[in-house]
């Protein structure tokens, strides 16, 4: 799949410019150095491993067939976050998909996950996506501070789902945003109906 | 006085008086000229034959209607046959490509410019986007309007969380336009 309007440059909060494109094959490595770099703490939460080059293998695979769709930001060279879409393209939920965001430490708070995240949300309403949703650990509060601000609303929880570093259990969050309203505007617009036939 | 008539016609659904009221909006708010807009529509709401009669001048408008219009956009079969054969001499069409062939109903020396608007919306994820990639081409074949003026038109007229993507349907729409334009002059 072609991502159109790509690359983009993204200024962070004190002004530094981070490109955002989306993921190349030749990029593999590059976002190989980027998760194995994150804490290891930060790693656990993540439902892959990714510091297994097998794992990018598949995932660079499922990229370039278009079931993922991943962009990254790049930082003097280096990768320094990545955001995927995820989304079924069988099944019975099709129209759902799922995003997941990585932020190097040093630039977190500083706008450029909900940057990422935006743009995948722009993506997914583009390629027919309906519903969105996110799986976040109860302490990261910034990542749901992050997505409560793009519209996600908490829709369950799964109590001691998680278990962190030192082994204490955690409640899963998944939350989720509808977005099939803003198509449904746009129908609404197009139809060429009578004002006076409502 | 500078005039211009356009018609604007296909089915409901495809978005006709969306693209007819942009070009309008265009002209009036953003380009510092006059517009006036008629809109006629079919008794369904989807899939009968509608229209927009649209004019824009220097000045302002003293009568609406469209008869022979200087520029006809049409996105169906149907419209096509109903309206080519009405476009003024030295006139302009403007068509959906994939879906209609241009016969002799179009006066001689009508000049005739396609797009595959519908193939390109749907490229572009949405094919509910296709009154957009006409309105751009419309802006890019013509020169009738401003770029930015259309530009600003379509993003103050669709819905929030649409301007994305219906900003891209309009650039390739309109950079579309250009290249044909530039081909035939």
């Amino acid at each position: 799949m072609t991502l159109e309007g790509f690359p983009q440059t993204v200024s962070l909060r004190d002004g530094t410019p981070v490109t955002v494109r989306p993921l190349a094959a030749a990029d593999a490595k590059a976002l190989l150095a980027f998760y194995r770099s994150l804490p290891e703490e930060d790693r656990l939460y993540l439902k892959d491993d990714v510091t297994d080059p097998g794992w990018l293998q598949r995932f660079v695979t499922l990229v370039g067939s278009g079931e993922l769709v991943s962009l990254i930001a790049e930082r003097d060279g280096r990768v320094v976050a990545e955001a995927t879409l995820y989304r079924a393209l069988r099944g019975w939920s099709t129209h759902v998909g799922e995003i997941r965001v990585s932020v190097a430490p040093a630039l977190r708070r500083d706008g450029l996950g909900t940057s990422l995240a935006r743009e995948l949300v722009k993506v997914a309403t583009r390629i027919g996506v309906e519903k969105m949703v996110i799986e976040v650990v109860e302490n990261q509060t910034g990542a749901r501070k992050m997505f409560r601000k793009l519209g996600f609303r908490q829709e369950a929880v799964l109590r001691d789902h998680v278990k962190d570093i030192n082994g204490a259990k955690r409640n899963l969050i998944l939350a989720s945003t509808d977005v099939s309203h803003i198509w449904e505007a746009m129908e609404a617009l197009v139809a060429d109906f009578s004002p006076s036939a409502e | 006085m500078h005039k211009s008539e356009i018609r604007v016609g296909g089915l409901g659904g495809q978005g006709v008086i969306l693209c007819g009221m942009i070009i309008g909006k265009a002209a009036s708010i953003f380009d510092g000229k006059h517009a006036t807009l008629i809109q006629a529509f079919g008794p369904e709401a989807r899939g009968s034959a509608c229209s927009a009669q649209v004019t824009v001048a220097d000045e302002a408008i003293g009568y609406p209607y469209v008869k022979n219009p200087d520029i006809l956009i049409v996105m169906s079969p149907d419209a096509y046959t109903q309206f080519a054969p009405q476009v003024a001499p030295g006139g302009m069409l403007l068509y959906e490509s994939d879906l209609i062939k241009v016969d002799d109903k179009l006066p001689k020396g009508v000049r005739a410019f396609g797009v595959p608007a519908t193939r390109f919306a749907e490229e572009l994820g949405r094919r509910l986007v296709l009154n957009i990639v006409m309105t751009g081409f419309f802006a890019g074949v013509t020169g009738l309007l401003s770029y930015e003026s259309v530009e600003q038109a379509v993003k103050s007229s669709v819905p929030k969380g649409t301007e994305d993507l219906n900003l891209r349907a309009f650039h390739k729409g309109y950079e579309y336009g250009r290249e044909q334009s530039a081909g035939k002059n």
